[in-house]
Parts: structure tokens; C-alpha cells; sequence
């Protein structure tokens, strides 16, 4: 066992929740039952979710402000839940309402951080335009009922263990390349055996000492200085992927605005006669 | 426990959001009654003149009009219909509210105050609910895009066909037009240099010129924009009574008819406050106002005051193209869109591009003074060229005589075969 106890305890908190995390997402899945049986399932698996979400929050490292944290805990929150209410809800359109209720928490994680374009840009282009065609298709697409692909999810229990063990490795990882240098390597192996990487890693480089106390997130200076990384060395990718962007839209307009031949010679001929 | 208490700045934040909102509610609800007084001007008609102080003769020329509306739509019945789908049917008015008014977190509503000598609180104090938000142009635009969502759920779920057409066009529509909107705004940052709308209003401070006369295209395109964000009629095609009944909101009642009512009305209250703040000079008035950020009590409440008048000034014209023109059919307004607006915008944008390129060469050849006048003239030469050229291409005339692929003839002898 590691020397530091707390460490230790933290990563098993963390291999809970985990497997919480998993067991709930595989209860919530939809599985095309219905009755009472379906309803305790979703209860169950709700207060799983409930027991996973608290243990998250319970090993997570403390952000500093009582209002920051507070701020942070809500809008995580509401990207969590939403991302795993997108994946559990039945009805489409509800789908994407939950979608974009996970990129406005997104959006203010982001914001909490001080990554203002950012944040603001995940609104415009995803919650702004992306989602809004979804919801003009799905809306458009089914007036009534369901299709059974909505109603059914065909392999709950290798999506959830893969989201999870996803989940439990992000977490691992991001935590240690955050925690710093000191406590990189103290990081217990359990949830890391537990999601099924029983090798330990190649040692990560450790992080330059980052001035963690001096980053103000409000510097008037991001959005300058993040424009100038794009336009100065980014450049050419940028052009390209603006490049790129417009060849498909002209690409699309080709395909769509293109009439039969016979359709157009028929009103050339009526107009004519006309 | 000190750090259980709130901060002045959070304290200050608290306040301005509270006269933000409070103020907002309450110019909505009296810019109301004069829409309607101004109907009635139009109309030749008195419009409302009698509510006044309750139980007493005191008519106040109609001032009390607002608070009986409101009292009258809230006391109405709440009614949900049985076919609806419930949740959303309830989210749609809030969502709608909520961006409409948090839009207002990047909208300075007056300059600075004074320095007030507040431990802990960043002086001057500027009119601004959010002043380190360094994205404010693009916050306006984010919300304004989530505004979207309560007008297409609310179409969706009232489960009515003029409901969903009506949240469908009104949805086509406002992202049709966000394109020349986000077009007449990227002239107006390359000009000023800044996303924060308070820079804006800066950087026409000092040099005067408003950017409405530096960039006369982009202004125009802006304005159209905004009037169809703002789904003012002639662009009011969501609503459209003679043909939607109501549109999105056909199924609301009461108090969430209301808080649609409200949103819309605050949407053109956003318009106004962005045509201001962008390009008609803000808080600033020559002579008036000075242009720096040092100012006096009076200086101040000048500003807010000149700036209050201007907005007032926009929603008044608002309100008169509203009784003076007729409404676009959708054809019409999706080409004015696509192929008038956007190329106008795109014109503007490279116009304003070009100049702000060039100006420091400008200077360098002919001197401070005339490089000005260069640099406003050209814009308006693009203007003029534009406008010619829309006019001649007429790319928004539509041909109206009908497409068959058989003629009548045809149709008849298929139906003699049958």
C-alpha cells in the first residue's frame, strides 16, 4: 500500500465511484421494457448516479473561493447530468434539449476558468446553430411515436463499463498531471487496475511549476492573446479549415440545387408555349 | 468568516443587476402604452387616455394602462392545454426570458460614476453588470442564439400546426439573420478594435465620429438585421396573425403568454441598446458628454441621460416603421436576407478592412486631417455603389407568375382520360 493513507483513500473513493457511475448509466439505459420493473431499475440506477456524482465531488481537489466553488459545482453539475441524461433520454427532441443543457454547463465551466471565448464560442456554434438544425430535423422528422432504434439501446452493459472505464482513466490522468510534480507518483494504482490498466505508465514529465496562484482568470488579455496564437502561428490551419468549410457548403448547395433535366426541360417547353 | 461575506463587487454586481432588470421591466411595460399611443397617432385615433389613479377621476393621461394590463394577464387563467407536452411547453417562455435578459450582462446601460473611494471595489464603477467580460459583442450574439430555443420549443410544444410553423419560421429566420447581423457587428470591432461593447462606445468618444458615419453600409445592413431579430414587423412572419393566428405562442394564456409578450418586447429593447452602443455613439454627444473617463456627478447622470434618450429615440422609429409599413412574404424575406444583405455586409466589411488597413499610410501621405476625410469618404462611396447596384440587380424581386411543368390544357385531358 502507498505510505500516504489519504492518497490511497482517495483513489479507492474514486474506484467507487466509478463503478457507481457505471452501474447507474447501465440501470438508466433504455432496454425497450416498460412497467414496474423498468421504473425501479431507473430509480435505482437515479440514486446510483446521485451516489457517484457526491463521490466525484468528494475527491476532487477544492478550488478556492466559496463562491467560485459554488459556481464550479453548479455548472459542472449541470454538464454532467445532461451529458448522461442525452444519452439515457428516450425522446430525441428531449435528447437534444438535454445536449444543450450540457453545453451551457460546458460553456460556464468554461467561463469559471477565465476561457471566455471559449465558453462563449461553445454557445454560438454548437448550442447556437449545430443544435438548432438537429432539433429543426428531429422535429420535422417525427411528428408521432418513436422508432424503435430511440426506444431500445442495443449494447448497455459495453457502453456503460467503456464510458466508465473512460471516465475513471480521464480523471486519474488529468488529476495527476494537475496535482504537480511532489505528488505525481503517489497516485494509488487501484482505480487504474480497476479500469483495466494494470501497467504502470511511463513516468510523465513533470510539470514546469506553474504560478497556479498568479493566473487571473478575468485578465482582460485572453481573448487578444488567444487571437493573436490562431492569426500568428496557427495561421494556415485556420485558413485551411475556413478553406475547407466553404468547399462544403459550396459542395452541399451543388448537390441540393441540382433539378432533373427533364423537370426543367418540361417548364422551359410550357413557359415557351405560354 | 470573512470570506462568508459577499465582496463589494459582488455587492455592486447585486445592485446593477437589480436596476437593470427592475428598469427593464418597467420600460417594457410603459413602452407598451406608448406603442399604442403611437398606433393611435399613426391611425388618427386617441389611443388609451383614461386609466389613471384607481377609485379616483385623476386620468393621468393614461399612465395606469400598464399596471391594469399586467394585473389583467396575470390574473387570467393559466390554462394548459390537454394535447401539449408539458415540461417544454412550461421551459419555452422561461428559456426565452431568461436569454432575452441576461443579454443585458454585457450591455453598459451609462458610462462610469465617479469615484466613490469604496475599499474593494475597482473605481471608476462602470455601468456594466459583467466588466471583465472580454467577449461582450459575442455574449450578445450567444444569447441571443439560445433565444432560438424558446421560440422553436415553444412551437414544438404546443403540438398545433400554426405553432410549429410559426416557431419554425421564426426560427429559420433569426438564424437567416444573424449572418448579416454578425457582418454589420465585425465592421464595427475591426473599427474600434475591441469586443467589449464599453470600448466601443470608447473609441467613438474620442474621435467623435460615430461609426453610423464612418461605416453608413454597415449601419444600414445592422439596422434591417436587427429589426428582423428583433421579428418587428415588417419582419413579424412568425406571428403573422392573418395567417399563424399567433404563431408560436397560439396556445399560451395568461402568464406565459406574458413572459413571451415581455421577451419580445425586451428583444427590441436589446436592438435599440445595440444600434446605440454600436453605431450611433453610445453615451456620447458632442459638446455634451466630453469623451473621457474621468467624469463629475453631473457628467454622469448626462451620459445615462443621453444615452436613455438615444434608445428611447431607436425604439420610437421601431415603433413607426411598425404602423407604416407592410409585411414581407417569406420568399422575400429569406432572399433579402441571402442575397441583398449578405453581400451588402461582406461589401462593408472589406471596405472597413481595407481602410483601417491602410489609414497609418494615409496619414503618412496626407496628413492627419485628410486622411480622415479619406477614410469617411470611401465607406460612403461603397454606400452609394452598393445601394445603385442593389437597386439595379434587384436580386429580391421575385417572379410571381406560377411554375408547372404541365399547363392547364394537359391537366384537363389527363382528367378527361381518368
Amino acid at each position: 500500500m502507498t505510505p500516504d493513507g489519504g492518497l490511497s483513500s482517495t483513489g479507492s473513493l474514486l474506484a467507487v465511484a466509478v463503478g457507481c457511475a457505471a452501474a447507474s448509466l447501465w440501470l438508466l439505459l433504455p432496454r425497450g421494457e416498460s412497467g414496474l420493473r423498468e421504473r425501479a431499475a431507473r430509480r435505482f440506477g437515479m440514486l446510483l448516479g446521485a451516489v457517484a456524482l457526491a463521490l466525484f465531488v468528494a475527491t476532487g481537489r477544492r478550488l478556492g473561493g466559496v463562491g467560485e466553488e459554488a459556481v464550479f459545482l453548479i455548472v459542472a453539475l449541470v454538464a454532467v447530468i445532461g451529458g448522461a441524461a442525452t444519452v439515457v433520454t428516450r425522446s430525441p427532441v428531449y435528447s437534444a434539449i438535454w445536449f444543450a443543457l450540457a453545453l451551457a454547463g460546458v460553456a460556464g465551466v468554461l467561463l469559471v476558468l477565465g476561457a471566455q471565448f471559449l465558453g462563449v464560442a461553445t454557445i454560438v456554434v454548437y448550442a447556437g446553430a449545430i443544435l438548432v438544425m438537429f432539433l429543426f430535423v428531429l422535429m420535422l422528422a417525427q411528428p408521432t411515436g418513436m422508432a424503435s432504434y430511440d426506444r431500445v439501446s442495443n449494447e448497455p452493459l459495453l457502453s456503460a463499463v467503456a464510458g466508465a472505464v473512460l471516465l475513471g482513466l480521464l480523471t486519474l490522468f488529468i488529476g495527476r498531471l494537475s496535482a504537480g510534480p511532489g505528488e505525481c507518483c503517489a497516485v494509488p494504482s487501484k482505480a487504474a487496475a480497476l479500469a483495466g490498466s494494470g501497467q504502470p505508465q511511463a513516468p510523465v514529465a513533470p510539470e514546469p511549476p506553474a504560478d497556479s496562484a498568479g493566473v487571473d482568470p478575468l485578465a482582460a488579455n485572453h481573448v487578444a492573446r488567444l487571437g493573436g496564437e490562431l492569426f500568428g502561428r496557427h495561421l494556415l490551419a485556420v485558413e485551411a479549415a475556413g478553406v475547407l468549410l466553404l468547399v462544403a457548403l459550396i459542395g452541399s448547395i451543388a448537390i441540393v440545387s441540382r433539378t432533373p433535366p427533364d423537370e426543367r426541360a418540361d417548364a422551359a417547353a410550357w413557359r415557351a408555349n405560354a | 468568516m470573512s470570506d462568508w461575506l459577499p465582496s463589494p463587487t459582488t455587492i455592486a454586481a447585486l445592485a446593477k443587476i437589480g436596476l437593470l432588470i427592475g428598469g427593464l421591466m418597467t420600460a417594457a411595460a410603459y413602452l407598451v402604452l406608448v406603442e399604442r399611443w403611437m398606433a393611435a397617432w399613426v391611425q388618427d385615433r386617441k389611443g388609451p387616455n383614461r386609466v389613471g389613479i384607481p377609485l379616483t377621476k385623476i386620468r393621468l393621461f393614461g399612465l395606469g394602462q400598464p399596471l391594469a394590463d399586467g394585473l389583467k394577464i396575470i390574473l387570467k387563467e393559466d390554462f394548459t392545454p390537454k394535447h401539449v407536452d408539458k415540461v417544454l411547453y412550461a421551459a419555452a417562455p422561461l428559456v426565452l426570458l431568461a436569454a432575452s435578459l441576461a443579454i443585458f450582462a454585457a450591455i453598459p446601460f451609462g458610462s462610469v460614476l465617479p469615484p466613490l473611494g469604496i475599499a474593494g471595489l475597482p473605481d471608476p464603477v462602470p455601468f456594466l453588470v459583467a466588466p471583465a467580460l472580454d467577449v461582450g459583442v459575442l455574449w450578445v450574439f450567444a444569447l441571443s442564439s439560445i433565444a432560438v430555443y424558446g421560440v422553436l420549443l415553444g412551437g414544438w410544444a404546443s403540438n398545433n400546426k400554426y405553432g410549429f410553423l410559426g416557431g419554425l419560421r421564426s426560427s429559420a429566420q433569426l438564424v437567416a439573420y444573424e449572418i448579416p447581423l454578425g457582418l454589420g457587428l465585425l465592421g464595427v470591432v475591426l473599427a474600434a478594435g475591441s469586443l467589449k461593447l464599453d470600448a466601443i462606445i470608447n473609441a467613438q468618444a474620442e474621435t467623435g465620429i460615430w461609426y453610423a458615419f464612418a461605416q453608413p453600409l454597415g449601419f444600414i445592413v445592422f439596422l434591417v438585421a436587427a429589426f428582423a431579430e428583433a421579428a418587428r414587423l415588417p419582419f413579424d412572419l412568425p406571428e403573422a396573425e392573418q395567417e399563424l393566428v399567433g404563431g408560436y405562442h397560439t396556445e399560451y394564456s395568461g402568464i406565459k403568454l406574458l413572459l413571451f409578450l415581455v421577451s419580445e418586447f425586451l428583444h427590441m429593447v436589446t436592438a435599440a441598446f445595440l444600434i446605440v452602443i454600436m453605431f450611433l455613439g453610445g453615451w456620447h454627444l458632442w459638446g455634451v458628454t466630453g469623451s473621457g473617463q474621468e467624469v463629475t456627478w453631473l457628467g454622469a447622470f448626462l451620459r445615462f441621460a443621453v444615452l436613455s434618450a438615444k434608445i428611447l429615440g431607436v425604439i420610437l422609429f421601431f415603433m413607426l416603421v411598425r404602423w407604416s409599413w407592410p409585411r414581407f412574404r417569406f420568399d422575400q424575406l429569406m432572399n433579402l436576407a441571402w442575397k441583398v444583405m449578405l453581400p451588402l455586409g461582406l461589401a462593408n466589411l472589406v471596405t472597413v478592412a481595407t481602410v483601417e488597413e491602410f489609414r497609418p499610410q494615409l496619414v503618412e501621405a496626407l496628413g492627419a486631417g485628410a486622411a480622415g476625410w479619406v477614410a469617411l469618404l470611401i465607406p460612403w462611396g461603397v454606400f452609394f455603389a452598393g445601394w445603385i447596384a442593389a437597386g439595379l440587380l434587384t436580386p429580391s424581386g421575385t417572379d410571381n407568375t406560377p411554375i408547372r411543368t404541365h399547363g392547364p390544357l394537359d391537366v384537363e385531358h389527363e382528367l378527361v382520360e381518368v
